[in-house]
């Protein structure tokens, strides 16, 4: 089967092509995905998205049909990457492999061919990583990565300095996001269109999509006995099973839409819904319990306050990564303020029950500096370049 | 072939044709712990630098050169001094020498590997663990116990190395010279 962009030798269409393995979750498909639609919608690059696991990925595009090995949807051409590869590649204007996930040994040779071959342009070859705010990704982005045969790969860092690679952030989205919720109808709208019931306008709403952990529980507990209603919003998945003791059936049994009252507290299922809809959820959100890369980026781009309960690494080496992200995000931020907002996301990350639940209490002191802070972080965080404009000018220099 | 993670200051590899000293190695952690290495790299033939970047577990090609085993001499800028066991001399330029140089103090018994490269002296490769005096460290920051409390310290020699907390001056701490990192107080 032949792939469906087919450069010919004047370069008529010089396509790019991603190549994505579903390790676990929704983060790496995830990020791909926007950045595919991203380069087609905004740069008229032709996209071939190469994804190992497509019943994963079609919990994010509920239209994908995971027996296919070749469809396309939002003008992104989506291949099954099975190895060895059944459909035939060929080679665009650049390869990025995401997240260090190893290329198909077809795609290599064709690689080193095309560096060979005198007078034809090898693609440029990307290994784009994972996001990080620590200092240390400023020096190893762009930077090369020379292979035996004499091949170039090129690391590619998103990050939050204009020495990196910048961060994924589609043109449009903050005008988007502004009109959304300059009329609180939308987001009454859009809990209704999920099946959400009985959330009044003036309620506190929060959304939760992080991994298991007691902190949430911890929380749940507390949210349970505050004055006013707290509605919580939790897909089926990893964090309803810090929850299990408060639902009266198994997770297996349980329904989107269905709603559990305890006081004061209800916790909704949500469905799940594909990136477009999951934006527009944590715009309408008063509060964002976050995870891994993807969702914690679109938590920022929100503008609303959020956890970031970031993926586990070993020797807590994550927490490393979160003071790193804590301490740019609190850069201009009142010390009271950055304290409270700093001390909360520590808590739930290192399980720390009772501190979570004392420094959650804090917050509602700093509520309206750290949602004014919410809202002017995204400008200051992109540093005037998006991730597919960097890496569209990144490639053209290569 | 060697991985990326194993490479040490001192080592050569063949890049694109060419060798190429290691006088730094960088290692940090990506997501789901992927180790990157960033590498300080001088060819040898053209005595230009680079730097690159790599996945921890990718292959790369490092050379056997003729290597004897040596002890350092003294320092003549910007040349280090080294000797074998019969007294000959050789001299390795101070920027061959990258990080190593922090570990480089008058009188050090250590038993080092210098690099030869069509007859000369281009790298030296340390010892894998190094001891050294603490020259300076500020004092034990008693209370804070949240996770593994660390701290910078100045060694003989004057280069800096974190160490655990309960280390004090005048204490003699062994280094991984591959990584930098503190190993133990001796």
């Amino acid at each position: 089967m032949n792939n469906v962009f087919t450069p010919d030798n004047n370069g008529v269409v010089k396509h790019w092509d991603i190549f994505c393995t579903v390790v676990d979750n929704y983060g790496d498909i995830g990020v791909t995905w926007r950045l595919a639609k991203q380069l087609v919608n905004e740069y008229d690059i032709p996209i071939n998205l190469w994804v190992d696991d497509l019943l994963s990925f079609s919990h994010i595009l509920p239209k994908l049909d995971a027996s296919k090995k070749q469809q396309s949807f939002n003008s992104v051409n989506i291949f099954h990457w099975n190895n060895p590869l059944e459909i035939q590649f060929n080679a665009g204007n650049a390869i990025i492999e995401a997240f260090a996930c190893e290329l198909p040994s077809q795609v290599k040779a064709i690689i080193e061919r095309l560096h060979l071959q005198p007078h034809t342009q090898a693609p440029t070859w990307l290994n784009l990583e994972y996001l990080s705010a620590e200092a240390w990704v400023d020096g190893c982005h762009g930077l090369p990565s020379t292979q035996p045969n004499g091949v170039k790969k090129w690391f590619y860092f998103p990050g939050f300095s204009p020495k990196t690679g910048g961060l994924i952030c589609e043109r449009e989205l903050f005008n988007q996001r502004d009109q959304w919720q300059a009329d609180p109808r939308h987001k009454l709208a859009l809990f209704q269109q999920l099946g959400l019931q009985g959330i009044n306008a003036q309620d506190t709403v929060i959304s939760v999509f992080s991994y298991e952990t007691r902190a949430l529980t911890a929380l749940c507990e507390l949210w349970q006995t505050s004055q006013t209603p707290i509605h919580a919003l939790i897909p089926k998945g990893r964090s309803l099973h810090s929850l299990i003791d408060l639902l009266p059936c198994t997770i297996d049994d349980l329904i989107p839409g269905q709603q559990f009252t305890l006081g004061n507290l209800t916790l909704h299922i949500l469905p799940m819904t594909d990136q477009n809809g999951f934006d527009r959820l944590l715009w309408s959100c008063d509060f964002n319990i976050v995870r891994g890369e993807d969702s914690f980026l679109r938590a920022q781009w929100a503008a609303k306050p959020f956890i970031w309960h970031i993926y586990p690494q070993e020797d807590d080496y994550h927490l490393v990564k979160l003071q790193a992200f804590m301490q740019i995000y609190c850069d201009n931020l009142a010390p009271e303020i950055a304290t409270t907002w700093s001390e909360v996301n520590l808590a739930f990350n290192q399980e720390n029950l009772s501190a979570v639940v004392m420094h959650w209490q804090q917050l509602n002191s700093v509520s309206l500096p750290l949602m004014q802070h919410a809202i002017k972080w995204p400008i200051n965080a992109l540093n005037d370049a998006d991730l597919a404009s960097r890496l569209v000018q990144f490639v053209n220099n290569s | 072939m060697k991985t990326a993670h194993e490479i040490r200051p001192g080592n050569v590899i063949m890049l694109d044709g060419s060798p190429w000293v290691v006088q730094k190695t960088e290692t940090t952690r990506s997501g789901r712990n992927a180790a990157i290495v960033k590498l300080k790299l001088k060819n040898v033939l053209l005595d230009s630098g680079t730097e690159q970047t790599f996945k921890g577990e990718d292959k790369l090609d490092d050379i056997i050169l003729e290597r004897l085993d040596c002890t350092y001499s003294y320092f003549a800028d910007p040349m280090y001094v080294f000797m074998d066991e019969e007294y000959n001399q050789y001299d390795v330029e101070a920027d061959n020498l990258g990080d190593a140089a922090d570990y480089i103090i008058d009188g050090m018994e250590d038993v080092c590997q210098v690099t030869f490269y069509e007859s000369k002296a281009i790298s030296v490769e340390l010892p894998v663990h190094i001891v050294r005096e603490v020259i300076y460290t500020e004092p034990s920051a008693r209370g804070d116990t949240s996770g593994k409390v660390m701290k910078p310290a100045t060694i003989t020699g004057g280069g800096t190395v974190t160490v655990a907390d309960f280390v004090k001056v005048g204490d003699k701490i062994e280094i991984d010279t591959r990584t930098g990192e503190f190993k133990k107080r001796v």
